[in-house]
């Protein structure tokens, strides 16, 4: 009777529900398919036969989380031809204020010959932001479909942090800055400590200037970029409902000001390694509450004191739990889990690595019922991979198109609370056929991967098998057995 | 319309656990068979928190350039570097110098001072505020624009509410079909379904009657039809026109498809980008270029919905505080102007109580109150406009009641 009652619901509108996205078969592949496409983005001939080596796809898991810290310690394996995003800041912010003072005189000159004024002409438009930011998405794409060159948990938990701790490509002074927050701050410290991650993000000049906190100064004072002369709290916000405690962690609006005022002075050093410097000019050198507890003035010290206080924050490891349950295992956890998870979370000074074990080691994340539809970064990401990788610049051209078009641009989401991963935002009906459209003109012509058989349904192998060659490869890729993770 | 004060006893008990002091539906409203028989509701929301105080100007109010040294729109003078006269205490930000006309003609009307009573200043809680229709309920197997739509399709299972833009918006998210149109140019083209061979065995792959694969079989026929109808218009009005894109381009694709089907009777859609805590500008800049493409956007969709019944409203989460911030833009704030257009729109003039930007008079010594809950605003236009019953406004807002001061919204008759 419920079991109706859900098929009526789902035959209306896809989207609605979040469990039951694929009727399940669980053939002995299913774990192989579960773990790769959750902890990475899903198998390919190398993986399985990892698995097969290692005796189990338990202990090859397990086995990830530690190789993932190992290769996010390492530089990432960057191919030659990305040229542009992961320059040192040093290089990035020259350009950058170039980019901006050139923008400025176009838009004077455009003006201009708007108003008819002769000898007014079109600028060169600037593009090394444009490009650096088209590159750093292209990595993410190539980072998640190509194992030999990243480590997939890594890539994994490099999309779930970035998302975390999203930023937008699409603002300006954002845009260039993009690829090298991505590799210094969210992939650096994507399988170390929370608190680490999140005062990384907080100094970092994407995060700086996405979310205004480079701007913002104590009342009253100068900013050390020109005429500001207050407080935005618009960081203070965000850091607090979506980074830390969540909308519900038990702060007010007051704390929101405090918070501010705590982090006056903390903006962008363009000549800096660093790309972070603490103004103690525009520093609010009064004394603040932040949760109740007061905060006498210690300059920079004072700000990181806070971000680490918020890091530590039991509502912090249950947003954080939540994430981590909602991204890998469920649209709707258990409770046990995530509390299993904060638990470990706190334990460990929000270790990631301890973290993520505790995730394999669940039962939650091995059962079936435990079900997840991809999201069409998952997709994507699957689906070049299957396909050995983006070969192409076509690959890469159809891929950001497609992404775009699906409402998931890499990079692209313009608020702080970053995508949504649920079957609810994602399933939709005219979506799954423009899947389609992506996976058969992706797979044109591509042999088919044989290894991919293992993981697909005797019914969807056997209607496959009666189209020509040229489009096997396609049909499996926009089979609804691919749809799930 | 005559008031009758039949109440239902159902609606009684209900009416009984609201808080005191509200003015209940059934007390002004007279019962009707039920309602969206006729009439096209559009529903723009801009996601963000728009500043509706560069929108429709308070320029009147000797606060309002005080509050705001570098981001108030100048007074208007006549010339296109100040804000336009709408009257004595508004006016319109020139980047909405398209929408005047539509002020003239009596079809353009704002609510100055409306909103959510709950006070949140997270966008992603209010918005979910608004879409489920709940002011504090976050989480909710379906959006009001879903339970509307089931009321208007009367059990019929074609979709009569259709999206476009978004994946899956929590407003229109539910039981009841609907239709949704992904972003972008190509909702134009039918892809691979336009080969006959690769539709046959995709929807044999798709034969079961899981949610995915009925999902997808819905698609398939959605999508085709989108493809058709929209390529067609494109080529009929492409005559070498800069090409759309955006909240414009959806707008035309919107107008379009519910023209071609007119079982299709609510619609929405979305932009983003209204988030402006730092150099907003002000008659220039960055809100002015958002408040532009929305004009043009709003242009497109008065020229598709234009018919008697139909009205299109705009809307925020929230929004922004009065006074400027230290970065020359503004913070999440709480009350917002909330835009209506149709024929049956009392226009040409605003309505709703509106109480100035003195700091006393301001939510929590910042913010612009919320005078009118936007419930009481959507089931004033429910019911004056698409003539719903006391029982379907309770279905679509729970707690959503009468406000006698927006009962002049619509023209009688």
């Amino acid at each position: 009777m419920q079991l109706l009652s859900i098929m009526r619901a789902a035959l209306l509108v896809g989207g609605a529900m979040a469990c039951s996205v694929h009727a399940q078969t669980s053939a002995p592949s299913e774990p192989i398919w579960r773990a790769s496409s959750r902890l990475g983005y899903g198998p390919n001939p190398t993986l399985v036969a990892d698995v097969s080596r290692i005796g189990g796809v338990r202990a090859w898991a397990l086995q990830q989380v530690d190789a993932a810290y190992r290769a996010s310690q390492q530089p990432a394996a960057i191919p030659a031809q990305f040229t542009r995003f992961h320059q040192p800041l040093t290089q990035i912010f020259p350009v950058f204020e170039e980019e901006r003072k050139a923008r400025k005189a176009g838009q004077e000159k455009l003006q201009k010959k708007e108003d008819g004024e002769p000898g007014a002409g079109n600028m060169e438009t600037p593009v090394f932001s444009r490009d650096a930011a088209r590159e750093a998405a292209a990595w993410r794409v190539t980072a998640c479909s190509s194992p030999a060159l990243e480590n997939p948990l890594l890539a994994r938990m490099t999309e779930f942090w970035f998302n975390h701790l999203n930023v937008f490509s699409g603002k300006g002074p954002v845009r260039p800055f993009v690829g090298h927050y991505e590799l210094n701050v969210i992939r650096a410290n994507a399988l170390g400590k929370f608190e680490d991650l999140l005062l990384a993000s907080a100094k970092h000049p994407a995060m700086l200037f996405y979310l205004d906190q480079a701007q913002s100064v104590a009342d009253g004072s100068t900013g050390p970029l020109g005429q500001a002369h207050g407080l935005n709290e618009n960081y203070a916000r965000e850091l607090m409902e979506l980074h830390t405690l969540g909308v519900n962690g038990g702060y007010s609006q007051s704390d929101v000001r405090e918070l501010a005022r705590i982090l006056t002075g903390w903006t962008v050093a363009p000549r800096q390694a660093s790309g972070f410097r603490f103004a103690q000019q525009s520093h609010d050198t009064g004394d603040k509450r932040l949760l109740g507890t007061i905060f006498h003035n210690q300059g920079l010290k004072e700000g990181e004191d806070a971000i680490r206080m918020l890091a530590r924050h039991p509502a912090t490891a249950q947003r954080i739990a939540n994430r981590l349950a909602t991204f890998f295992v469920s649209d709707k956890p258990s409770p046990a889990l995530i509390e299993r998870l904060a638990g470990s979370f706190t334990a460990s000074h929000g270790d990631m690595r301890v973290v993520m074990r505790t995730l394999i080691e669940s039962d939650a994340f091995w059962q079936a019922d435990q079900t997840l539809f991809k999201t069409p970064f998952d997709f994507a990401c699957s689906a070049l991979l299957a396909l050995g990788g983006p070969h192409q610049r076509r690959d890469m051209a159809l891929t950001l198109n497609f992404l775009n078009n699906a409402g998931q641009p890499v990079q692209g989401w313009q608020t702080p609370d970053g995508y949504k991963t649920d079957a609810a935002t994602w399933l939709s009906p005219e979506a799954l056929t423009r899947r389609a459209d992506f996976a058969m003109t992706l797979a044109k012509q591509v042999p088919e991967p044989e290894f991919l058989n293992a993981f697909l349904s005797t019914a969807t192998r056997q209607r496959i098998g009666q189209e020509p060659t040229p489009s096997r490869t396609g049909l499996m890729l926009a089979s609804p057995d691919f749809m799930r993770k | 319309m005559h008031p009758s004060i039949s109440i239902e006893r159902r609606q009684l008990l209900r009416a009984l656990g609201l808080a005191a002091g509200t003015a209940l539906l059934p007390q002004a409203w007279a019962q009707s068979a039920g309602g969206l028989k006729s009439g096209r509701l559009i529903i723009v929301f801009l996601r963000g928190a728009y500043d509706g105080l560069s929108a429709s100007v308070p320029y009147a109010d000797p606060y309002y350039a005080r509050l705001r040294p570098s981001t108030a729109i100048a007074a208007p003078d006549g010339s296109a570097a100040t804000a336009l006269k709408l009257d004595a205490t508004f006016a319109l930000h020139p980047a909405l110098a398209p929408l005047m006309p539509l002020w003239r003609s009596g079809v353009l009307s704002f609510i100055p001072s409306a909103g959510s009573p709950d006070p949140t200043r997270s966008h992603f809680e209010a918005q979910n505020h608004w879409e489920i229709g709940t002011p504090g309920k976050s989480n909710a197997p379906r959006g009001w624009l879903n339970t509307l739509a089931e009321i208007g399709a009367g059990g019929g299972t074609a979709p009569i509410a259709i999206g476009v833009g978004e994946a899956n918006p929590k407003i229109l998210s539910g039981p009841a079909a609907v239709r949704l149109i992904p972003k972008g140019k190509s909702a134009t083209q039918e892809g691979v379904l336009s080969n006959e061979r690769t539709r046959q065995a995709l929807l044999d792959l798709y034969a079961g009657s899981d949610s995915v694969s009925s999902a997808f079989r819905q698609g398939t026929d959605s999508r085709m039809s989108s493809a058709q109808e929209l390529s067609q218009e494109m080529m009929a009005s492409d005559n070498g026109a800069p090409s759309a894109a955006g909240l414009l381009l959806d707008a035309q694709h919107l107008g379009t498809l519910m023209r071609n089907d007119r079982r299709l009777r609510l619609g929405f859609l979305s932009a983003g980008g209204w988030d402006s805590h730092a150099n907003q500008g002000a008659v220039t800049g960055a809100l002015s270029q958002n408040l532009g493409k929305l004009g043009q956007a709003l242009v497109q969709l008065r020229q598709d919905f234009s018919e008697r019944g139909d009205v299109i409203m705009v809307a925020s989460e929230f929004g922004r505080t009065a006074a400027e911030n230290g970065t020359r833009g503004t913070d999440h704030g709480h009350g917002n102007t909330l835009w209506l257009i149709g024929n049956r729109i009392n226009g040409g003039r605003w309505h709703g109580d509106w109480s100035g930007l003195s700091n006393g008079n301001l939510h929590e010594a910042r913010d612009l109150p919320v005078h009118h809950d936007f419930r009481s605003v959507f089931c004033q236009v429910l019911r004056a406009g698409f003539d719903l019953n006391d029982r379907q406004l309770q279905d679509v807002f729970a707690g959503g009641t009468f406000d006698p001061r927006l009962a002049g919204l619509f023209r009688s008759g």
